[in-house]
């Protein structure tokens, strides 16, 4: 893939769909939203200072970088804080925190590259195409991942589906 | 690809992920600033140092000097280079010195043409 130096309007473009996902992708390494939250928007900063030239796409270099960065908040000692309902990083819809939580916590406990392939697929709205092409790995690969990993979150969730 | 839990799909749909906070609006900012700044203190920086290194160079040369008269006395004495700040502060205090120190330093640094081999005498014989 070609080089690419991405112009402010596009790294906005790309926060705004990408930014929360990424939040929720962040916050699986990182437990703090806050810390999650300052990791996604120092990698845009990055971005906007128009210093990083991307070899790959724009949406697969994010997520890389927001994972390396996360690992470095992470042994830096980042403070780990334990999950709180009130300031966890997702919302359900119904306002239910205890099945927010549940999927946090769910997501964080599934394996990396299960993890990314569904918030890419759910929260970025990528098709299994794209993370295919994002991450790197065979099609068929991205769509066992995100079925295990659609398993797992199933199992997880069942609870309050049923409520 | 296959055909997923699309009802599962859609209820993990219902969690939004937090929006984080909006990225800063005046982006330029952030580049040009600390180059501003970085300028502005360079170029202070030179001028606040600039006196400070003729001084030393002065006080450096005539101990210097000092020195070699004490040592051999046959050696002739260098005048202090003249720096632009020097020249300055001498023509304010006391223009006859500075007269005299540029009649010296021209004798220095200019061709002479008085001597018996001096560059003029030599270019005017070829």
């Amino acid at each position: 893939m070609s080089e690419k130096r991405l112009s402010a309007e596009e790294v906005r473009q790309l926060y705004d769909r990408h930014g929360p996902a990424l939040v929720a992708y962040a916050s699986s390494f990182v437990s703090d939203p806050a810390t999650a939250e300052d990791v996604v928007h120092q990698v845009f900063h990055r971005l906007l200072s128009a210093e990083i030239v991307m070899p790959e796409a724009p949406a697969a270099y994010v997520y890389r970088a927001v994972r390396n960065e996360a690992l470095n908040a992470r042994r830096r000692g980042v403070r780990n804080v334990p999950l709180d309902p009130k300031s966890g990083v997702f919302e359900h819809r119904d306002g239910n925190p205890e099945a927010a939580l549940t999927l946090q916590r769910a997501l964080s406990e599934l394996p990396e590259e299960q993890r990314e392939v569904v918030v890419m697929r759910i929260w970025s709205g990528m098709t299994l195409e794209e993370v295919s092409a994002a991450t790197g790995a065979p099609a068929n690969t991205v769509a066992s991942r995100y079925r295990y990993a659609l398993a797992k979150l199933r199992e997880k969730l069942r609870p309050f589906r049923q409520s | 690809m296959e055909d997923y839990d699309e009802q599962f799909e859609k209820y993990l749909a219902e969690f939004r992920p937090r929006r984080p906070r909006a990225l800063p609006d005046p982006i330029n900012t952030h580049r040009v600033w600390p180059r501003r700044l970085a300028a502005v203190a360079a170029i202070a920086v030179a001028l606040g140092a600039s006196p400070w290194f003729s001084r030393a160079n002065n006080s450096k040369d005539k101990d210097s000097v000092v020195k070699n008269v004490n040592v051999i006395p046959d050696i002739k004495r260098e005048p202090p280079k003249l720096s632009l700040v020097t020249v300055t502060q001498m023509a304010l205090k006391d223009p006859d010195q500075l007269d005299a120190q540029l009649t010296e330093a021209s004798r220095r640094m200019l061709p002479d043409f008085r001597g018996s081999d001096s560059t003029l005498r030599v270019l005017a014989k070829e």
